[in-house]
């Protein structure tokens, strides 16, 4: 255990656990932005240890799930629109969705400057920004920002490029 | 040398299973069921496994869900379509026990 580790053990133990618990109980729009935080959490945790392992392989992980989390997020959204809408508009979450962004910056920047400047800070840069972005707009269009995609909206891939465009 | 991690991890996986199999409602289990997914992938890196956490991640952040949530549609169209040639009331209550 290295302190790298350390780091990653509570911010899985803290971060996970709660969002877990977000996910299993309360409103159906509380569990999905709860789903959405949870690949938040873990993205900046794989790459935490990355670092600890000392194997910067294990970025890759990290970097698919920076890609895939908001993915699945945006199929939840898509298809889960009628009911998102009904259960309140209350677009909770934004505090914890905002916490949970600047916690991934905040790894990336540091995991950035310990590596230096080299092809892997790129890769870490590439996965912070992806993450980031990936996160706000997944929560963006859970809330119903970018017009709660009606039966007659376009396909998934639609309703990405619409928000990739918007965002 | 990791323990706490590997404790961690598998306390992790193992609530959000039992989560999973609690919580009664296909789509809130498809929401619960990503988690877990995400939880497997974190043990698979911790144990060491990080191409059998690639693949488990590609599969259950994404796939998996689209494919519960599609299937939940499905069977949820065709059962409104059988109960709605019968009566339409019966029809809405379907919808709002589905929806609890």
């Amino acid at each position: 255990m290295n302190g790298w580790t350390t780091t990653a053990t509570v911010a899985l133990a803290g971060g996970l656990g709660a969002t877990l618990w977000g996910a299993a109980t309360g409103p159906l729009h509380r569990r999905a932005v709860a789903q959405n935080l949870a690949s938040a959490v873990t993205a900046p945790a794989l790459l935490l240890l990355a670092q600890g392992y000392g194997r910067p392989a294990y970025v890759d992980l990290a970097l698919v799930l920076a890609l895939l989390g908001p993915v699945g997020t945006l199929v939840f959204a898509r298809l889960l629109a009628g009911e998102l809408a009904d259960g309140g508009q209350s677009p909770g979450g934004r505090g914890p969705t905002l916490a949970v962004a600047a916690y991934g910056a905040l790894v990336v920047v540091v995991l950035c400057a310990v590596t230096g400047p080299s092809r892997a800070m790129v890769k870490l840069l590439v996965v912070g920004v992806l993450l980031v972005a990936g996160n706000l707009i997944a929560s963006k269009a859970l809330s119903g920002g970018f017009g709660t995609a009606g039966a007659s909206a376009g396909k998934n891939a639609g309703q990405e490029r619409e928000s990739n465009g918007r965002g | 040398m990791d323990d706490p991690l590997i404790v961690v991890t598998l306390l992790l996986v193992a609530a959000a299973a039992t989560a999973a199999v609690a919580v009664r409602d296909p789509v809130r289990q498809a929401l619960v069921l990503s988690v877990l997914g995400l939880c497997l992938a974190v043990l698979f890196t911790v144990l060491q496994a990080p191409d059998v956490g690639l693949s488990q991640l590609a599969v259950g952040s994404a796939l998996t869900p689209l494919l519960l949530m599609l299937a939940v549609r499905r069977v949820g169209r065709r059962a409104k379509g059988t109960t709605g040639t019968t009566g339409t009331t019966g029809t809405g209550d379907g919808e709002r026990e589905k929806a609890r």
